[in-house]
């Protein structure tokens, strides 16, 4: 049985690392006596995949795991799972999804994300977001492996709004394969460097008819 | 409290390399409510978390305090480099991981003694947790602090900077120091420490006082006070199987040293080496039943989702059952996809049945210790292992499919010639020849790692000195020179830091001065290569008239007083005595499952009885 699970990563739990997140997901899942498969071969490892890689010290309510388990599961089972997650994570959702469904990771192409600001922010963060939107292109710079590459991150910027009332930038970015934008990159035009830490990501989205899905909500077949 | 959570949590930890080490709330940590606690413990391991969370000791503890309601046992590490800045910098108290409490705030504060060369980082901790360093100027609102461990059985070093240490099986001795304390609590800390004295394996250093000739050389260590007994007497549990075992483990986030679940089978150990301290404060040898072992195993699993689980021992090839035991619990393991593993397995005890057995559960890297290079040199330390018993184990290993060993040894051993490191060599090359013999082409991987022996407080080799600095060297250098040429990897341990380990490991109260010094210039972590500064403990030596390379190779004579005779491992001084001359003699003892050598555990062990009612050391007898 393949499934999706929506989590959130709240703090403490911001700290862990992708690799240190993995590990906690594939002890709790034992812990739950969940059946995962496991790949074949001679370095056998459990089928749990991520939909998104999230930088350590940013909090999320929009996490996914993709998971392929032996047997078919109840609800009971997951409420297991969440009951053996250590304090700071959650399970939010989960369904079933198509055997043939490609992975997670490879449907995802938006995030969105939301940073408070503090309230003498709100003004100059405003301005420089209608600056932003009136640009035609806004070149960024990346280090690879490969070496140094500029890349016009406006197309990939689908939407960027302070809201005053609550107090915060929310924005919605490219997220998947090629066509990515970095929230930090977003942040760094907007001459907000340093705030990561304060940054939430809401919800990934799945392209779907032409619009943005939910994962939960998309249709499959 | 509520105040250092949210500071350390929102402001210090984002601008750590490794949050994950400080976050404390693991799954399986135990965060109470300290308001409602009537006793509060903080277990204090003096390295860092990846090393500290990897003791059995710590979990031990920790699981027997918390299970008391009323009882509460938090942990703290020494922070790296990076936070102990920040903590610095902003006087920032260091707390305990589970409720960010300072350390000051607790009633006990307990660390663990494993190795000499953390005794400065425990200095560290002292004084980042704002506790005052030397035990008798503390205010009655500070913690006790006590040590445990190995160290305890020579503390006089740090006798200075602890009210009181703890000899042998803290599950004994704890819990009555722990409901004396919560019971005790309007007394003075002079009144608490004297009473706890009476708790048998609780030494007070401060009720202990050295006497010394016009020459300044030690007369002894006597009591202050009549009542106290002359000798101290280690603690120990009876029954293994009775005695309370972790079964719900911390579960790190980041990976850590030992990452996996251990199970204890057996304490102590009957071959007697010479060399080995833990060999003689972990006697007699008491062993789980098979049927305990595999209960704790399937909790050990159910609660922390680990995939893989260690048996550990001295020796865990003497375990009676060890054929049956991996077997069973191999299968049943497997079924939930957890490997075990099996290190410390002597090389006389792996037959090629267990080679079959160990690598159907786990094909991980395979060690064997012959420790010496010839016959002589291996009878003069007692580990009674041939080279027909090492050929024959690697020859089982490679033909079960193994392509690489490793083999540790020791220089500077008592006796020891170049005799015996050609004899190391030649040990190597017939282990390689034996490659091809298992019908293996090519050549196996051999890593030989070469540390050299320390002699330790309470062993028939404490007389001994280490081997002078220039003799490591040029030992370790026809090491490296004939091993690569047999095309052996070879690995050695520094010199400068086994002479600071063997400085620390057979002096006295003089050394408290030196460590306290060392710590003022910034010694801590001495274990890691990035952080021992050989400069700094040299200074710290010389500025308090000691010479660190002299105390190291210091011989003492079979009759001279020694710093740490007021206490009693359980093991007598004569035995010591009679194993010290036939090592020198390079003649063997006998296993003494097989037949009592008298070493006078058996007196310790009077009235106490084991499972089947008899003394825990079975069939003994006393010279």
């Amino acid at each position: 049985m393949r499934v999706w699970i929506k989590f959130a990563k709240e703090s403490p739990m911001r700290f862990l690392s992708h690799l240190d997140l993995m590990r906690v997901w594939q002890r709790a899942i034992r812990r739950a006596c969940l059946p995962v498969a496991y790949t074949a071969g001679f370095n056998r490892h459990p089928k749990i995949s991520f939909a998104s890689a999230l930088a350590v010290g940013v909090t999320s309510e929009g996490e996914y795991l993709d998971i392929q388990f032996t047997e078919r599961l109840d609800g009971a089972a997951f409420e297991r799972l969440d009951e053996t997650l250590p304090h700071g994570l959650k399970m939010l959702a989960w369904r079933q999804v198509p055997e043939s469904t490609p992975a997670l990771m490879s449907l995802v192409c938006a995030a969105q994300w939301e940073l408070p600001l503090q309230v003498d922010e709100s003004r100059c963060v405003q301005e420089a977001v209608q600056k932003l939107l009136a640009a035609s292109s806004l070149t960024v710079e990346r280090e690879s492996k490969k070496g140094r590459k500029t890349v016009d991150i406006r197309p990939l910027i689908y939407s960027l709004a302070v809201d005053e009332k609550a107090s915060c930038l929310s924005m919605l970015l490219a997220s998947g394969g090629e066509s990515v934008v970095r929230p930090g990159e977003v942040l760094k035009l907007l001459c907000l460097p340093s705030v990561l830490g304060r940054l939430h990501r809401i919800e990934l989205y799945l392209a779907s008819g032409g619009s943005f899905r939910e994962p939960m909500a998309v249709l499959l077949n | 409290m509520l105040d250092y959570k949210v500071k350390f949590w929102d402001e210090i930890l984002p601008r750590v390399q490794k949050p994950t080490r400080y976050l404390g709330n693991e799954v399986n940590a135990v965060a109470k409510d300290l308001s409602r606690c009537s006793l509060k413990a903080v277990l204090a391991f003096p390295d860092l978390y990846e090393v500290g969370m990897s003791h059995l000791g710590l979990k031990i503890l920790y699981s027997l305090i918390n299970d008391h309601e009323q009882w509460a046992a938090e942990r703290v590490f020494m922070p790296d480099t990076d936070l102990e800045a920040i903590l610095q910098n902003e006087a920032f108290p260091l707390c305990s991981l589970e409720t960010v409490t300072p350390l000051a705030a607790f009633d006990l504060l307990g660390f663990t003694l494993q190795y000499e060369l953390s005794y400065a980082t425990i200095l560290q901790m002292l004084r980042l947790g704002g506790i005052t360093l030397l035990a008798l100027s503390r205010g009655e609102e500070e913690p006790l602090v006590v040590g445990g461990g190995p160290g305890a059985f020579n503390p006089e070093p740090l006798a200075h900077f602890f009210d009181f240490f703890m000899l042998g099986d803290a599950e004994e001795t704890l819990p009555q120091v722990l409901s004396f304390l919560e019971q005790n609590k309007h007394l003075s800390r002079a009144d608490k420490l004297f009473s706890l004295s009476r708790i048998a394996g609780v030494y007070v250093p401060s009720l202990y006082m050295p006497d010394f000739d016009q020459h300044g050389n030690l007369l002894g260590i006597r009591p202050l006070d009549a009542n106290l007994p002359r000798q101290v007497k280690r603690a120990v549990v009876a029954d293994l199987d009775a005695a309370a075992y972790p079964v719900k483990f911390v579960v790190p986030y980041g990976s850590i040293v030992h990452d996996r679940l251990v199970l204890e089978l057996f304490r102590g150990c009957t071959r007697g080496c010479r060399f080995c301290q833990a060999g003689i404060i972990y006697r007699p040898l008491r062993e789980r039943t098979p049927v305990k072992l595999k209960a704790l195993a399937k909790e050990l699993v159910r609660t922390s989702g680990y995939d893989e689980l260690a048996l550990s021992s001295l020796s865990s090839g003497d375990y009676s059952a060890i054929g049956q035991l991996v077997t069973e619990l191999g299968l049943e393991l497997a079924k939930e996809g957890v490997a075990l593993s099996l290190p410390s397995l002597r090389l006389d005890s792996f037959s090629g049945e267990l080679a079959e057995q160990v690598k159907q559960v786990r094909k991980s890297g395979l060690t064997f210790a012959p420790e010496a290079g010839t016959q002589r040199l291996r009878d003069v330390i007692n580990k009674n292992i041939s080279e027909a018993d090492l050929i024959s184990a690697v020859t089982d290993a490679f033909a079960a499919g193994w392509t690489g060993i490793k083999l540790y040894f020791m220089i500077g051993l008592p006796t020891e010639t170049d005799e015996d490191l050609e004899g190391i060599v030649d040990l190597v090359r017939k282990v390689m020849a034996a490659y091809r013999q298992a019908g293996c082409r090519g050549k196996p991987r051999v890593t030989v790692s070469v540390s050299v022996f320390i002699p330790k407080a309470h062993t028939p080799f404490q007389w001994a000195g280490l081997i002078r600095r220039d003799e490591i060297l040029r030992r370790q250098n026809i090491l490296r020179q004939s091993l690569r040429a047999a095309g052996a990897q070879f690995k050695w341990h520094g010199v400068e830091p086994s002479l600071l380990e063997a400085a620390l490991a057979r002096g006295g109260r003089e050394l408290n001065a030196v460590i306290a010094r060392a710590a003022e210039l910034g010694c801590k972590l001495d274990g890691w290569d990035e952080h021992f500064s050989f400069e700094n403990w040299q200074q710290a030596f010389r500025e308090n008239g000691l010479e660190m390379a002299e105390m190291a190779t210091r011989q003492y004579d079979l009759d001279d007083p020694l710093p740490w005779d007021h206490l009693d491992s359980g093991v007598t001084k004569t035995f010591l005595k009679k194993e010290y001359k036939l090592a020198l003699a390079a003649k063997v003892s006998e296993d003494c499952r097989e037949n009592c050598l008298g070493c006078g555990m058996s007196l310790l062990l009077e009235g106490k009885n084991g499972k089947d009612g008899k003394g825990a050391c079975q069939n003994a007898r006393l010279d």
